[in-house]
């Protein structure tokens, strides 16, 4: 192991730790208003969007289908079930369509 | 009164009891509803592995670093940006970045660990990814939903963030030794995996239009962001941009309702 490599890891897991303690030790102790409650409510869905939404603008065709198969089958199926059926329709959709 | 004092230990026992067993089925519970989610983890983890092994980093240094940061997404933007010798503040602050996110899921899950003692909530938010941090919301919200006071259930996170955890080491390591022999992952759909996950995670977590509205605000901004943008900033691009839209929402129905 190089010592450079290692201490940048240990950086990055400093860095990474922080993101993690921080956002919760700022709110521990607060009693939230209701509004701040609504506003907290509304985070992990705008966080979870956020993070899947270039797939929402592909510029290829076949990814742009299979996500919408996908979101088809998430309103109506299981975790399991709909995993498959993203995989496979983005498998097939790209070898078919390029 | 001995007598009472020993029919208590015995409730006492059984209620302990009880609890052991609880705390392994919920163990397990957020194991299985990981299962799906590994689908879509362990090529990613291969991928990074390879990608890692290419610029130079040994097979003890990847899980050095996929076991002490644990945040796939800065793991990429690491590796991408990695030389040798790696420029140490660059790839921590980017890190730093990429991650800040966590900033708001560790926010939103004050609440739900709120009655954690500290030696066990700062451990547990080392465990924080997006995938358990969301399958153990989505839980606490349906448990609550049906009437359990103690909506967030730690073991049941824990079984999440330990199939994680374990999934993403052992596949990172991997794809750094079969590096050169793996093709990309891409091409076989397998990234779709992760779409599917989140959404099948946000119908559990809709509540009806109305509440839903910052979703759109996130997916519209984020959606232009990744297009223009370089790099991840389409995260908390979005993220922000609907929390303030949720905030302005907010303030229309409580303070003037006032």
């Amino acid at each position: 192991m190089q010592l450079d490599n290692v201490l940048t890891i240990f950086g990055m897991a400093t860095a990474t730790y922080l993101t993690r303690i921080l956002g919760f030790i700022a709110l521990r102790n607060r009693k939230l208003s209701p509004r701040a409650m609504a506003v907290l409510e509304a985070v992990p869905g705008c966080v979870l969007i956020s993070v899947i939404a270039p797939a929402f603008v592909s510029p290829h065709p076949a990814d742009l289908i299979a996500l919408g198969i996908t979101v088809v089958a998430a309103l109506r199926l299981s975790m399991f079930s709909t995993v498959v059926v993203g995989v496979v329709s983005a498998g097939v959709l790209r070898h078919l369509l390029g | 009164m001995s007598e009472d004092a020993g029919m208590e230990a015995g409730t006492l026992a059984a209620e302990l009891e009880t609890a052991a067993v609880s705390t392994k089925s919920e163990f397990r519970r957020g194991l299985s509803d990981t299962l799906p989610v590994l689908l879509g983890v362990i090529p990613m983890a291969l991928v990074l592995g390879a990608q890692a092994a290419q610029k130079g980093l040994t097979v003890a240094e990847v899980p050095l670093m996929t076991g002490c940061n644990f945040a796939g997404g800065s793991e990429f933007a690491a590796v991408k940006l990695w030389t040798s010798p790696p420029h140490l503040l660059l790839i921590t602050a980017m890190t730093f970045l990429v991650n800040s996110r966590h900033l708001l899921m560790g926010a939103a899950l004050a609440p739900f660990l709120k009655n954690l003692p500290k030696r066990k909530a700062f451990p547990a938010l080392f465990f924080m990814t997006d995938e358990s941090w969301a399958l153990a919301l989505a839980d606490a919200r349906k448990r609550a939903a049906d009437g359990i006071s103690q909506c967030f259930s730690l073991p049941y996170y824990a079984g999440t963030c330990v199939g994680m955890y374990l999934m993403w080491i052992c596949f990172t390591t991997l794809g750094s030794l079969l590096g050169p022999i793996m093709g990309n992952a891409e091409t076989y759909g397998f990234d779709m995996a992760f779409p599917a996950v989140f959404l099948v995670l946000l119908k559990g977590m809709w509540t009806g239009f109305y509440k839903a509205r910052p979703w759109i605000v996130s997916l519209v901004v984020a959606g232009l962001t990744s297009l223009l943008v370089p790099g991840a900033w389409y995260v908390p691009a979005g993220a922000v941009s609907g929390i303030v839209a949720a905030s302005l929402w907010a303030r229309e129905d409580y303070d003037a309702a006032r």
